[in-house]
Parts: structure tokens; sequence; C-alpha cells
């Protein structure tokens, strides 16, 4: 499996688009903005709207189509089971129960694939408990290492025939496996304490300031948001019967 | 995994704003509690979330599927309530980031994945005397899955009573809809079965082997608590079984 996480840091700190150089809090009020209005609307068409307005963005971006199609379809099984569950004999309401997941989806991977983390993550920090705000930052950076772990681990395991084995042989295995990677984490944990302690951890890991830096760039991000604004008015009556 | 991450604009607001609240007081319950273990703990919760997250990334291959594995039991096993509690707000957080899971549901998906991850280490606790501590992981991990598969069937449940029906009254499409649900749920049932059953086998292997290379890793109950190891403290090991 390819390394999503790296593609997308990668993808957040070497983009050069406009919508990489506004603020991260445009950006995160963009992000409200659509989500909610995905939320409270009943209509196709405002849907429609944002959908569409959502793709052009991710291209503009240069969102590789892989990230942009699963962060669109990985709702949908929950969509359909929920779907499955509550529709009578009408067919056009599941439609925006579907939609609504696309567009925040979509608005999510939009959002981190121009934003690099750090930047993010510090307004949203800032509303958190210390330790949870802490635990966001040190989180992210610790998946790296270890995904690259469990990656080789997978890869090990797969060439050993490790998978191939009945079930309950299978799976015990595997967790045997995943203990090496908890006993890693729990070393690189150690580090990292001692690495705090050095750098004088004063209780809260503290974000940088550039998520408040608004350039002329932010212009296009108020722009996406007015639009979503006009969009929403000027459709809302376009809804099912 | 035994539940699938809610995603955004499908359930009833009602039920996504009452998730946000409880998770925000759960938080604000768990901050103090976990905050005693100092950077310490914190390192070790940002280790495990991190585990969690690239566990996640790992497909395992059951027949058709794919399965993604969680390990909220063992993490909460490793953690205690409050640290786990907060690992699996940070968790599902990141994930909203990527797309998986929504964030007006960042509260429910925090209560569904974090409610197993914080009954576990109490199962634990409470079964290692009698069985040996591989089987009470085992244990600790079947009921954590089955309490955060219970909490998802609820919140999918409670979401088809709250929301208004969109019902036309065509007595054959009625039909065909109801063999449909009947059979899709018990297609859902038997895979959260399965997904609790490997879990729980994946438990019991990762407490195998800690408790082979490296026991002081697993708490025990404070009765039972001796030797250099019990005074390390909660991210020096998680040797102390005081919850957090």
């Amino acid at each position: 499996m390819t390394n999503t996480f790296a593609q997308i840091d990668h993808l957040a700190s070497a983009g050069d688009s406009p919508w990489h150089r506004s603020s991260a809090l445009s950006k995160l009020l963009l992000l409200f903005t659509y989500v909610a209005l995905a939320v409270v609307t009943p209509s196709w068409g405002v849907l429609a709207a944002l959908l569409a307005t959502l793709v052009a963005m991710c291209v503009s971006a240069r969102a590789p189509l892989r990230l942009m199609v699963a962060a669109a379809a990985t709702p949908f099984l929950f969509a359909f089971i929920f779907t499955l569950a509550h529709t009578r004999s009408d067919w056009d309401e599941p439609l925006v129960l579907f939609a609504r997941p696309m567009v925040a989806g979509l608005a999510a991977i939009w959002l981190v694939i121009t934003t690099p983390y750090p930047d993010l993550f510090a307004p949203i920090s800032r509303v958190l408990p210390r330790g949870v705000g802490d635990g966001l930052f040190l989180t992210y950076r610790a998946v790296f290492t270890l995904y690259s772990r469990v990656e080789r681990m997978g890869s090990t395991l797969r060439l050993r025939g490790a998978m191939a084995r009945p079930m309950q042989q299978r799976f015990a295995l595997l967790g045997e496996a995943v203990g090496t990677v908890v006993l890693s984490g729990f070393d690189r944990s150690q580090r990292l304490y001692q690495t705090m302690r050095l750098r004088g951890h004063s209780g809260r890991v503290c974000g940088c300031r550039h998520y408040l830096e608004f350039s002329r760039d932010d212009f296009w991000v108020f722009l996406a948001i007015v639009w979503a604004g006009v969009v929403s008015v000027t459709l809302w009556h376009l809804r099912t019967s | 995994m035994s539940h699938l991450h809610i995603p955004d604009g499908i359930l009833p607001p009602v039920l996504w704003i009452t998730g946000l609240i409880l998770t925000a007081l759960l938080l604000a319950w768990s901050g103090p509690v976990a905050a005693r273990g100092g950077p310490r703990l914190i390192a070790y919760q940002s280790a495990l979330g991190g585990i969690m997250l690239a566990v996640m990334a790992l497909p395992v291959p059951i027949t058709a599927f794919d399965y993604c594995m969680t390990l909220a039991g063992p993490v909460g096993v490793l953690l205690g309530p409050a640290p786990a509690l907060q690992v699996s707000f940070v968790v599902t957080l990141i994930l909203a980031l990527l797309g998986q899971g929504g964030f007006t549901v960042v509260g429910l998906n925090t209560l569904v994945l974090g409610l197993g991850a914080m009954l576990a280490r109490p199962v634990y606790l409470w079964s290692v005397g009698a069985l040996r501590p591989a089987r009470a992981v085992a244990l600790a991990t079947v009921v954590s899955q089955l309490a955060s598969t219970a909490g998802w069937i609820l919140v999918l449940l409670l979401s088809v009573r709250l929301t208004p029906d969109v019902a036309g009254e065509h007595a054959i499409a009625r039909n065909v809809i109801r063999g449909i649900q009947h059979a899709g749920g018990a297609v859902v049932v038997l895979m959260l079965l399965a997904a609790v059953a490997i879990e729980a086998l994946l438990g019991y292997g990762l407490a195998r082997f800690l408790e082979r290379v490296r026991p002081d890793l697993l708490p025990v109950p404070s009765a039972h608590r001796t030797g250099p190891a019990a005074s390390s403290g909660e991210g020096g090991g998680a040797r102390s079984a005081r919850p957090l």
C-alpha cells in the first residue's frame, strides 16, 4: 500500500499553488463553511455545485486523482448501510446522503494537501486540552516512522508465508509481529520523552503562528467561501420532492 | 475494523451534537487524569496512537475482503481509560482530516472507538488473575470490540429512528427493500463478529509476545505489584495498574 501519509505531507509542503500560499486559518474557515453547508442543505443542487467547486479546487491544488477518489468514495459503505436501513421506497433522497460526505471528504483532502501539518494543527490544538493538542502533533510525527515499520512487517509476513496459514495462526502471528512495532513505539516514546525534557518542554507543544499570516492568495479562499454562499442561496430550492 | 468511521451529513444533528458534547466532557475529564503521567505519558500515547494509525492502513486479507485493524483493545490495556480516550480522539481527528470519517461526527467516532479502548484495561485487570495475560488481553479485546460494535449499531439505529422517513408508499418496493435490509443486516452482523474474533486473536498474539519479551509493559493489579518495575510510573512501562 502506498504511504498516503507521506504523499499528503509531501504535497502540503512542496506544493506551490495559491491555495498553498494562503493562510491555514482561512482554509479552516472554508472547510467548516463547506462542511456546514453540506450537512444542513436539503438541496441536491447546492451539493452538486459544492462538489464541482471542490473538484476544481483539488485539481488546481494538483491533488492526485487516487487521493480524490479515495476521499470521495470512502464514506460510500456507511452511506450505503444507512440508506439500506433507512430507505422505504424513494430513491432520490439517498443521492443526497451519498453527496454530503463526498463534499466533506473532498474538502478535507483539499485542506490537508495544501496545508503543512504544523500550520494545520496549531490553531486546532489551541482549542483542545493540552495533552490532546500535544498528542496531535506527536502522533502525526510518530506515524511516519511506525508506518514504514508496519509496512516492512507486512511484507515480511507475506513473503514468509504467514498470511497463507490457517486463520487462527495467521492472526496470532500478526499480533506477535505488531508486538515488535509496539516495542519499537515504546522505545521511540522514551527517546522522545528525553528530547522533550532536554528541550525544556513546558507543558505544551507550541505550533508556529504561520497559520495567522494572511496573504494576497487568501483572496481566492474567501472568494470560494463567498461562492459557496451564493450557490447555496441560489440553488437551495432545488431539492427532492 | 469492527465498525466503520461515520461520515458527515448522514446522521441527524441531534445525534452528532450530543456526541460532540459528550466527547468534550470526557476529554475535559481525561485531561487532568492523564496529565499526571507528564510528558513521558504523552510520548507513549503518541507512539501508540501512531501505531493505531499505521496498523489501520495495513489491510489484512480475509476471503474476498480486506480487514483493517484498530488495536483499540490492546492500546486500552497498555494505556488505561483516560489516555486511551485521548488517543482515540487524536486518531479520529487525524483520520477525519484525511477524509476518513467526518468532522461533525468526530465526537461520535471518538465515543465508538474510545468506549471500547476505555473498557479494555478494567476488563484485563479483572481477568488477568484467573487467565494468563495473553488470554486476558484477548478477553479485554473482545469486550472492547463488542462495546465499540454495540455503540456503532446503537448510533445507526438511533439515527434511523430519528430521521424522518422519506416514504412514498409503494408496497412492492417496500417489500423488496425490507428483504434487502434483512439480508444486509445479516451480512453486516457476520462481518462485525468476524472482526471481533480477528482483533481478539491479534490482541492474544501481541500480549503473548509482550509477556515473553517485555512483561513490564503489561499492567498488573495493584496487589501484585512488586520490584523495580512497579515504581517506574505510567510511561516507564505501563506497570502500574492504577487507572489513569
